[in-house]
């Protein structure tokens, strides 16, 4: 009986030494991250803005080329030559933090490339990347309305 | 046993425990540490379930309403309580809590219980000695029950986005203007890096706790890092810089950015850093930069929050690959 006292205060020091360090893949956060093949990190994006909806709890952030970015922060309208990406996640809770929540599933990338002349007429072509493997949505329907969201975005202050 | 070895043990093994059991007495009389209990100005408030369980668990530490045991009282030991009562004291005190502004106390409050959910809290050398003052699994819900009801899940008022409004047109114009040329410094040397901005990101974050969301960036060091999975530890050059902004939020739950509360950067290098589980820590707040910390010792109360996370580098940041 009395061993007890030795040994049970001895295995709680044991298995706090021993439990093991995780290893750097089991810290990426994989249900969040982008195909690699996708190659997103060298289209060369800068942060333009970050959102969340609280209703569908999907968090998403916008980003921009040179020119994007700076026609945002002009507050100007858009200009050719515009290459602009939005990439949605459903939201899930960080096991590290009760009290934040961060990217979990991987909704969607949408890509807007604005082309052609000033004002009216200048094109944007828009495609939209869904699901965990970002494979290209044919449906048009809600294009507008997305496209409309995108470019209303305000710009998130950084000094 | 024979004859000789008898001797032995009465010529060697007998004045060697006499001369330890001597050795531990006389430590009692050196550097005695004096335990007393400061008076309580403002205790914490809380409903009864709650309270009972930081009280019976945080509070020999973490207030001004010690129970020292007699076998803490004994040195060897009596230094380690000593030391554990007055650092304790000084990172959270439930004892003049009122003395904190409410912002303060919530913080406070939701970092002592991921501490203790990530089983930093109570201290494991603490928690064995004093069985009683372990934190089930049912204790946990209760305090994060009590947290998650105090959030506030309204939309933003207009002082809030007023406060954005004000910021953001000095920040159009100056982002159209030249960098600056004198950058802040914080306490430990460590220059505001205006760069950041061009970094690529590692994760966002909602931080409901605190209603800010954030978007924390990584240098080229960080970015390769983790494409190739070699973050635990992180490679010496790894700088992270973490952007936090209110939460704007409208009646049906759309949240943008608002005003631009700080960036925080971590400098990995196990060098110069080495005080500091080798991170360089600093935060800039406002947009006009200013660096947080009373002293040079500031970056103590970053490592403290980040210890739950010494198993993975003091990093809480889960990233995303892109």
């Amino acid at each position: 009986m009395k061993a007890i006292y030795i040994v049970f205060p001895a295995l709680i020091l044991l298995s706090a030494a021993c439990s093991t360090q995780p290893n750097g893949s089991q810290l990426i956060n994989k249900d969040a991250s982008l195909p690699s093949s996708f190659n997103f990190s060298k289209m060369g994006l800068k942060v333009i803005s970050t959102a969340i909806n609280k209703k569908n709890a999907t968090m998403c952030t916008l980003y921009g080329n040179e020119l994007a970015l700076k026609t945002a922060i002009a507050g100007n309208a858009p200009q050719p030559g515009e290459v602009l990406a939005m990439i949605t996640w459903k939201q899930k809770e960080d096991e590290h933090w009760f009290g934040a929540k961060i990217p979990g599933e991987l909704l969607s990338l949408e890509i807007i490339k604005t082309t052609g002349g000033q004002f009216e007429n200048i094109k944007a072509n828009y495609q939209r990347y869904e699901g965990k493997l970002l494979t290209l949505s044919n449906d048009t329907t809600g294009n507008e309305k997305s496209m409309r969201y995108i470019f209303a975005q305000q710009p998130s202050v950084m000094p | 046993m024979s004859l000789e070895a008898k001797h032995r043990i009465r010529r060697i093994i007998i004045p060697g425990v006499l001369v330890i059991l001597g050795g531990l007495i006389l430590i009692q009389f050196i550097n005695r540490p004096v335990f007393a209990n400061p008076p309580v100005t403002g205790d914490f408030q809380a409903p009864q379930d709650v309270k009972a369980i930081l009280k019976r668990a945080c509070y020999d530490c973490h207030s001004n309403e010690t129970n020292v045991r007699w076998y803490d009282r004994i040195a060897p030991a009596n230094w380690k309580v000593a030391e554990d009562i007055k650092k304790g004291r000084e990172g959270l005190n439930f004892s003049s809590w009122s003395a904190l502004a409410k912002p303060d106390q919530a913080a406070k409050l939701w970092e002592a219980v991921n501490q203790i959910q990530a089983a930093a809290m109570p201290i494991k050398s603490y928690q064995i000695v004093h069985p009683g003052t372990k934190v089930s699994a049912s204790d946990l819900l209760v305090l994060k029950n009590y947290l998650t009801e105090m959030l506030n899940n309204k939309p933003s008022d207009t002082s809030k986005t007023n406060a954005l409004d004000k910021q953001y047109g000095k920040w159009v114009e100056g982002a159209a203007n030249a960098p600056k040329i004198n950058l802040p410094v914080a306490l430990n040397g460590i220059e505001f890096i205006p760069d950041y901005k061009n970094w690529q990101v590692v994760t966002t974050s909602d931080r409901f706790d605190n209603n800010t969301m954030r978007v924390i960036f990584g240098n080229d060091i960080a970015i390769k890092a983790i494409r190739e999975n070699h973050i635990n530890p992180w490679p010496n050059g790894t700088i992270f810089a973490k952007v936090a902004w209110d939460k704007l939020s409208d009646k049906d739950g759309n949240v943008k950015t608002g005003a631009f509360k700080q960036v925080e950067y971590m400098i990995k290098d196990d060098q110069k850093y080495g005080s500091t589980a080798g991170w360089g820590f600093a935060r800039f707040k406002t947009p006009k930069m200013l660096p947080y910390g009373k002293t040079k010792l500031f970056a103590t109360e970053c490592v403290n929050c980040h210890r739950p996370m010494s198993k993975n580098d003091f990093v809480f940041t889960l990233p995303v690959k892109n």
